[in-house]
C-alpha cells in the first residue's frame, strides 16, 4: 500500500475533509478546513481528489512520497521545494516515489492545504476524517500529525466537486449583529465598526483572539447569560474584555456575550490574517450577507 | 402545560443558521418548549436545514447556502402555534460516587451535611435539559430553591470523563476531559459518549435522570 511519510510537521498540523456535520446535537462542532475556499480550491485542482486533505500551520510541512502521486497546494502563500527544487505554490505536482516536499513559511497566511490524488486512509468517525483537536477526535489518531508518522493511501478520490464563486479578498470583514448586540450599548456598538482590531499572536482552530486597542469592551457590566448555541464565526467578549472569534473547533454552546458573526463568505479570509494585522468589521444585512 | 402559549424569537445566527428561542433566561416552560420544537422538527424536516441541535432554551438550526430566511420564519411560527404533547422520555439511572472535592464546600454552603446534600441532590429525579458544550455533555434540571448555588470564581482544568458537576441549580455529567467553574461532586461510571456508536451519546434532550449514591 502506498503512503506518505511526514518528517516534519508544524505545530497542529491536521487531517480535515469538509467537516463533520449532524453533530450538534451530540455537542460535536463540525470542524473542517480553517479556510474552506482554499481547501476546495487545491482539491479543484486534481481530477479526482480524496475527501481528506493536510491542513498545516505557519511553519509548514515536509513529506516523503513512497509512491508516485498526484498532490496540490493551496491557501496562503508558503515557499515550496521538491527535492530542494524551488516550485510554484498553488499548483499541482505529479511526485515520484521517493521524491521530498518541503512546504515553509512564505508571505502570507496562516493555513495551507495539500491535496491528494488518493484517499488517506484513516476511518471515518462520525461519518467524517476531520481531526478535532479541542476534543482529540477523528483525523490521525485523533491528534495533530508529527514528523515519522506514516500516512497509509487508499484508492483515488472521487470527481471534485464544484467550487463556486470566491469571495473579496481585501477590505472590512463583514458580520451580522449577533445574538447578543443589543446588550451592548450605542457607544460601544459604534465603537466596534469605527475601531481596527489587531489579530494577537493567540489563535488555533477553537478562536482567535483579537486585541482591543480602544479598549471599547473594558469595565462593560458582566453578564451572566443563559448559555446558548454557538456558531462559527461568532465574536465573543469574555469577562475582562478580550474579544475572540469562535472558529471551525467551537464548543457548541457558551455563556459569553456575543456582538456580531462573521459572514462565512468571510470567514476563510479571516482565518488566514496573521498576528498583527488589523481587522475592520463593516455590519451588513442578511440579505447582502446570503 | 405553560409551553404551550411560548412564543418564539427567531433571531439568525450569522447567516447559515437560525436560532428559534423561547427566553433570554433558564426557565422550565422554555426549555420544555425547545425541545418540543426540537423533536417536532426531526420528526418533520424542513427544506434547507440541516441540523437541528436544542439547546437550554433554543433550538439552533444549521441552512443550507441560500436557504430563503423569510420562508422558513413562516413555516417555523406556524409549527410553533401547535399545542405540545409532553415529549417520551426514556428514564436513566445514573449511579454516582459523591467524592468530588467540592462537595463539602457546596454542603456548607447550603448549610447542609454531606448526607443531607446527597439525600436532597438524588432525592427527585431531573431531566436532561441539553446536551452540548463538550461531547456529551449534558446539563439536568432543576433542583429545588434549596439546592443553588453560583459557578466557582476559578476555572478548574481538565476534569475527566465521567466527572459530576454542580452549580447554578443543576447537575451537569462531563463526557469527555473538559476545564469548568462548576463545583465537582462526584464522578459516575455512566457513559455518555461513546464515538464509534451510532447515536454517539445515550442521553436526549427531555429523558429523565435518576441519580443514585454508587455503593
Amino acid at each position: 500500500m502506498t503512503s506518505i511519510s511526514i518528517l516534519r510537521a508544524g505545530p497542529l498540523t491536521t487531517l480535515q475533509d469538509a467537516g463533520r456535520f449532524g453533530m450538534l446535537k451530540h455537542g460535536i462542532s463540525s470542524s473542517g478546513p480553517m479556510d474552506r475556499g482554499a481547501f476546495a480550491a487545491a482539491g479543484a485542482l486534481l481530477a479526482c481528489p480524496g475527501s481528506t486533505g493536510i491542513e498545516f500551520t505557519r511553519a509548514g510541512l515536509s513529506f516523503r512520497a513512497e509512491d508516485a502521486l498526484r498532490v496540490a497546494t493551496g491557501g496562503g502563500h508558503f515557499q515550496l521545494a521538491v527535492n530542494g527544487e524551488a516550485r510554484a505554490w498553488g499548483f499541482e505536482l505529479q511526485l515520484r516515489r521517493g521524491d521530498v516536499v518541503d512546504i515553509t513559511p512564505g508571505v502570507a497566511g496562516n493555513y495551507g492545504y495539500l491535496r491528494l490524488e488518493r484517499e488517506i486512509d484513516v476511518p471515518l468517525l462520525l461519518g467524517s476524517r476531520s481531526t478535532n483537536v479541542a476534543v482529540g477526535l477523528g483525523g490521525f489518531k485523533g491528534r495533530a500529525l508529527r514528523a515519522g508518522d506514516q500516512l497509509a493511501l487508499a484508492e483515488a478520490g472521487s470527481a471534485a466537486a464544484a467550487f463556486g464563486p470566491t469571495a473579496p479578498s481585501d477590505g472590512p470583514i463583514r458580520v451580522l449583529w449577533g445574538l447578543h448586540a443589543d446588550l451592548f450599548d450605542a457607544t460601544a456598538r459604534q465603537a466596534f465598526v469605527n475601531s481596527p482590531f489587531p489579530i494577537s499572536p493567540s489563535l488555533d482552530r477553537m478562536g482567535v483572539r483579537l486585541v482591543d486597542a480602544a479598549r471599547i469592551f473594558l469595565g462593560q457590566r458582566r453578564l451572566t447569560l443563559v448559555s446558548d448555541a454557538i456558531v462559527p464565526g461568532d465574536i465573543q467578549i469574555l469577562g475582562d474584555g478580550t474579544p475572540i472569534v469562535l472558529m471551525r473547533d467551537h464548543q457548541p454552546i457558551g455563556g459569553y456575550p456575543r456582538i456580531a458573526t462573521i459572514v462565512s463568505a468571510d470567514l476563510d479570509r479571516f482565518a488566514q490574517l496573521r498576528p498583527g494585522a488589523e481587522v475592520h468589521f463593516r455590519p451588513v444585512t442578511l440579505e447582502h450577507a446570503q | 402545560m405553560s409551553h404551550r402559549h411560548l412564543k418564539p424569537t427567531l433571531l439568525p445566527l450569522g447567516d447559515q443558521a437560525l436560532l428559534i428561542r423561547y427566553g433570554d433566561s433558564l426557565s422550565d416552560s422554555a426549555n420544555l418548549a425547545a425541545v418540543a420544537m426540537a423533536r417536532r422538527l426531526e420528526a418533520r424536516p424542513l427544506a434547507g436545514v440541516s441540523e437541528v441541535a436544542p439547546g437550554l432554551v433554543s433550538v439552533l438550526l444549521t441552512l443550507s447556502p441560500g436557504t430563503d430566511f423569510s420562508r422558513l420564519r413562516g413555516e417555523l411560527m406556524m409549527m410553533a402555534d401547535h399545542d405540545e404533547e409532553a415529549p417520551t422520555s426514556t428514564e436513566w439511572p445514573v449511579p454516582i460516587v459523591f467524592d468530588g472535592e467540592d462537595l463539602g464546600n457546596v454542603a456548607a454552603q447550603l448549610h447542609l451535611s454531606e448526607q443531607e446534600f446527597i439525600a436532597r441532590h438524588n432525592g427527585v429525579p431531573l431531566r436532561v435539559l441539553a446536551t452540548g458544550f463538550a461531547p456529551g455533555f449534558v446539563y439536568c434540571g432543576f433542583h429545588g430553591d434549596d439546592l443553588v448555588v453560583p459557578r466557582r470564581d476559578a476555572v478548574r482544568p481538565l476534569v475527566p470523563a465521567g466527572t459530576v458537576l454542580f452549580a447554578a441549580g443543576q447537575t451537569a455529567i462531563a463526557a469527555t476531559p473538559i476545564r469548568t467553574g462548576w463545583h465537582v461532586i462526584g464522578r459516575t461510571a455512566f457513559h455518555n459518549f461513546d464515538p464509534a456508536a451510532d447515536p454517539p451519546t445515550r442521553l436526549r434532550a427531555g429523558d429523565r435522570v435518576l441519580f443514585s449514591a454508587a455503593s
